[in-house]
């Protein structure tokens, strides 16, 4: 057999499989935004479903809302995540136990996550109830879909954050204590040290963790359906609805999928740029 | 090294309690939620519920969709890993032992299940199957979790193939072994941890699967997630959701425990004998 | 350029002793080797030196003053790591001049410097290349380079050759003290090399156990080793026990001269390349088996059970099997400080 049958055949199960689903769900996606595949009318290639959605104030308000929570949580995440990991870079009493439950939220699916929050922030909730115990209020003040998703962003930064952890705990750990030690001894102090060793060498993990916390957040449905603001939608929750039973508009969500994907895009290029230009002026200043 | 141990200890301390607090108090909750008695309920101002019974486990049970939901989940997952594992295993071993112009980016491509938004391929999956008139939820759900979680199958076995030492390959051919049994004595010890993990990690993942479960499957094809998200949101229904939640959360953490064992035991060290 | 002085310096790792009580002396401008086996504590010595650690006990001083209690950064020293601890995200010319812009260097001292050592160290065809692509000799060259670029006045080398082929060892070495002779620094150089020890230093300080078991120059450390661990650690020795009288000690071979007063009982010892074959030889064995080194022949020699390893010139030629008589100069052997009865 030659090589390169045998070569595809190999690659065909998993790679093939791989490529030819994720090829036509771009696809249609991308062709149903144009009006192809039209499920309640005619096929008929056209800008009206973009047009008409650009015309929707609910559309920018989702593009906004997902846009703004996912920069947020994954700026809010990395401001955690990387304090600790470089503190976590030497092992000491607790230090174990301690990255171990910062890894906790990996285990915990995102639904059940879900409902953890909502045991502590529901009307009958622990800090409600602490809350009238302690005779602060009277009565339960709603704290679940609060209006400005803090809530919401909470969630974001709790699952996302062994994400994070890991990629950076990963780099800073790989950094040779020998490294560290001849910038010191070629007399830098910590913050430069920091500045002109640590911070370029763990520039890609912290690319990495950006780029991966921004997409999964900006995706998000499950957390924005039922801890999130109820007047906003995430791009995510406003596709649902336009494919759902409701309107049943499939251009509609095929329009907010693709500008869900494209902001995904547009994220990743954005956090790129940012970390290199932080990790560049870092270096010279 | 840059604080005194002592505050260092205190810190570490501090947010290990926090974290934990975190994590026991609302689980601690959410068994006591899900025990309350349906014929007292809990409410302020008590500390306890007033009566614990079962009686909400087996109401769920008799009265919701829970028990279909499981079944499907539990049959989903296994043929769902064992399928990705069949799949991925030819493309892993082309990845780890052949070389090929265009190898890393194929790699690369693999992975993009794993970047696009989950609901997105949910929705166009689900555009697809209407428009191919697929009507098999089970079918079509299947599918789509095993190209879902193929990449994770094909990393996870790429590394181990990686691991297979040619030298014992080429021992076990020197001493006249056929292909079965080059598979057996220089293969199979080095990949099965790859295997089991694999198969672990697209099991769990499986389970937990919410937005292709949701969207192709509701409203008539359950599984324990979207079950799981009818109770929580808007309309809270606390006890239901705590039988739910513990149901999906507790055997995967328990799987997951497993898994961490397996993918530090099949450090490439243990396995290979070679550093 | 300082001296440098340790004084009573003792290192506790939790249970272990690494250091106890040591003191020695490095005089301004010289190369010392702190040589000994893996776990004689003579790279925690060295740390102490740069100031990556802090001594349990004691002081060091450069030229006097207490430097005890400075940080690394504030220190005149510059080392070179084992695995040479090169920054992978700079090129060999900002490596180079990481130092120097640490010290707020100008610009044009800087970039002089680090041309000029490029320049000396054969790195100029590299300069913007990253670690990662330079072979190991080169990277060894880079991070000797990055050391001098601060012009330090102690350079402290922690095993630097250990990773470089047997060659590429002997040429480094020899450029390393070269270098050492022409900018002028103090150097403090660790190895479990002895033949490196032997060839780079001006003293060499044999660390055991954590204690300094034997200091002195080259010669004296070789052809006079006070202990048995000293005979043993540095090349090979032939060992004698038994009573002294008459200046010679009574073995199987023969007598052995030695320049000592009459004991009951003693330890000799002599290198095996100081004997000398001859016929009229008071000493005589029974060659048990030739090893050919090409510059050398190793004799192994027999007698009353024992065995004795002479070195004579690869000129000879000595079947395995014949009985050889040797002479051993009374001047060359030495009375163990450690041995029996002692």
């Amino acid at each position: 057999m030659p090589k390169a049958v045998k070569l595809a055949l190999l690659l065909a199960p998993a790679f093939g499989l791989v490529v030819v689903m994720m090829s036509l769900v771009i696809w249609r996606a991308v062709a149903q935004s144009f009006g192809l595949y039209n499920f309640n009318g005619e096929d008929l290639l056209s800008l009206r479903h973009w047009a008409e959605m650009f015309a929707t104030r609910r559309y920018w308000n989702a593009l906004e809302w997902s846009a703004y929570v996912a920069t947020t949580s994954a700026l809010i995440t990395l401001a955690i995540a990387y304090p600790l990991a470089l503190w976590l870079r030497k092992p000491f009493a607790g230090s174990y136990l301690l990255s171990a439950l910062l890894k906790a939220p990996y285990f915990v699916p995102g639904l059940v996550a879900v409902f953890l929050l909502l045991n502590v922030i529901a009307f009958h909730g622990i800090v409600n109830q602490a809350l009238m115990w302690l005779g602060l209020t009277d009565r339960p003040i709603r704290l679940q879909n609060d209006r400005n998703g803090y809530g919401l962003i909470a969630l974001q930064v709790w699952k996302q954050l062994p994400l994070a952890f890991l990629l950076l705990q990963g780099a800073v750990q790989a950094i040779p204590d020998p490294v560290l030690n001849a910038a010191r001894d070629l007399g830098a102090g910590p913050v430069a040290r920091f500045r002109k060793v640590v911070l370029p060498l763990t520039a890609r993990a912290m690319q990495a963790a950006s780029i991966l916390i921004f997409i999964n957040v900006a995706g998000d449905f499950t957390f924005q359906a039922t801890v999130g603001p109820t007047r906003e939608n995430s791009l995510a929750t406003l596709m649902v609805q336009y494919q759902g039973t409701n309107y049943g508009d499939w251009n509609a969500a095929a329009v907010v999928g693709v500008t869900l994907m494209g902001l995904s895009l547009v994220g990743a290029v954005v956090f790129t740029a940012l970390v290199q230009g932080l990790t560049r002026a870092m270096e010279r200043a | 090294m840059w604080t005194l141990p002592r505050l260092q200890t205190l810190l570490a301390s501090l947010l290990t309690a926090v974290f934990l607090l975190w994590l026991i108090v609302p689980f601690a909750m959410a068994l006591l939620w899900s025990l309350v008695d349906p014929g007292t309920p809990w409410s302020y101002p008590d500390i306890l519920p007033p009566a614990l019974s079962f009686e909400r486990w087996t109401l769920m049970w008799e009265t919701t969709t829970l028990s279909t939901a499981m079944f499907n989940s539990y049959t989903l997952a296994p043929v769902a890993a064992v399928t990705a594992i069949v799949l991925a295993a030819p493309t892993a071993y082309a990845f780890a032992r052949i070389d090929f112009p265009g190898k890393a980016a194929a790699q690369i491509v693999t992975l993009t299940p794993l970047v696009l938004p989950g609901f997105v391929t949910a929705v166009f999956f689900a555009s697809i199957l209407v428009s191919f008139g697929v009507y098999s939820r089970y079918g079509a759900i299947l599918l789509g979790h095993v190209v879902l979680f193929i990449p994770y199958a094909v990393r996870i076995l790429t590394v181990s193939f990686a691991q297979v030492n040619q030298e014992v390959i080429n021992a076990a051919r020197d001493l006249g072994a056929s292909g079965w049994g080059v598979f057996r004595a220089a293969f199979w010890p080095v990949l099965k941890p790859g295997v089991l993990a694999s198969f672990l990690i697209v099991f769990i993942l499986s389970i937990e699967e919410f937005a292709l479960a949701f969207i192709v499957g509701s409203p008539s094809f359950t599984t324990i997630p979207t079950i799981l998200f009818s109770y929580l949101g808007y309309d809270f229904i606390r006890p239901n959701a705590a039988v739910v939640a513990l149901i999906l959360v507790v055997p995967n953490v328990l799987l997951m425990l497993v898994l961490e064992r397996l993918l530090q035991s099949a450090n490439p060290a243990n396995v290979s004998g070679k550093g | 350029m300082p001296g440098i002085d340790i004084e009573g310096v003792a290192m506790r790792f939790g249970q272990v002793d690494a250091l106890k009580d040591v003191s020695l002396r490095v005089p301004e401008g010289a190369f010392v080797t702190l040589l000994g086996p893996s776990g004689c504590g003579k790279t925690t010595l060295l740390n102490i030196i740069a100031g990556f650690l802090a001594p349990t006990r004691g002081r060091v001083l450069f030229d006097g003053q207490d430097v005890t209690g400075l940080r690394p950064e504030a220190r005149d020293t510059a080392m070179c790591f084992q695995s040479y601890a090169l920054f992978p995200h700079l090129s060999v010319q900002e490596n180079i001049a990481f130092g120097p812009r640490q010290k707020r260097l100008e610009r044009a001292e800087t970039a002089r410097r680090v041309t000029g050592l490029m320049e000396q160290l054969g790195l100029a065809p590299h300069a913007a290349k990253l670690p990662n692509a330079l072979s190991g000799g080169q990277q060894q060259r880079v991070a000797l380079a990055r050391a001098l670029a601060v012009a330090p006045g102690v350079v402290l080398f922690d095993e630097p050759l250990s990773n470089l082929d047997a060659k590429l060892r002997d040429q480094v070495r020899t450029e390393i003290r070269d270098l050492q002779r022409r900018v002028g620094f103090t150097a403090v150089y660790v190895t479990h090399d002895q033949a490196e020890a032997l060839a780079m230093s001006d003293t060499v300080f044999l660390l055991n156990g954590g204690v300094i078991e034997q200091s002195g120059g080259p010669r004296d450390i070789y052809f006079r080793p006070r202990t048995r661990f000293a005979a043993d650690f540095i090349g090979a020795a032939n060992l004698h026990d038994g009573p002294i009288s008459g200046g010679a000690m009574d073995t199987p071979f023969g007598p052995v001269p030695v320049d000592a007063p009459d004991a009951a009982h003693r330890t000799l010892c002599w290198r095996p390349e100081v004997v000398r074959l001859t016929e009229a030889g008071a000493l005589s064995g029974k060659v048990a088996h030739v090893a050919f080194q090409g510059g050398w022949l190793d004799l192994f020699v027999t007698a009353g059970g024992q065995t004795l390893r002479l070195q004579v010139s690869g000129t000879h030629d000595i079947p395995e099997g014949a009985t050889i008589r040797f002479d051993i100069p009374r001047e060359a052997v030495v009375v163990l400080k450690d041995g029996a009865n002692a």
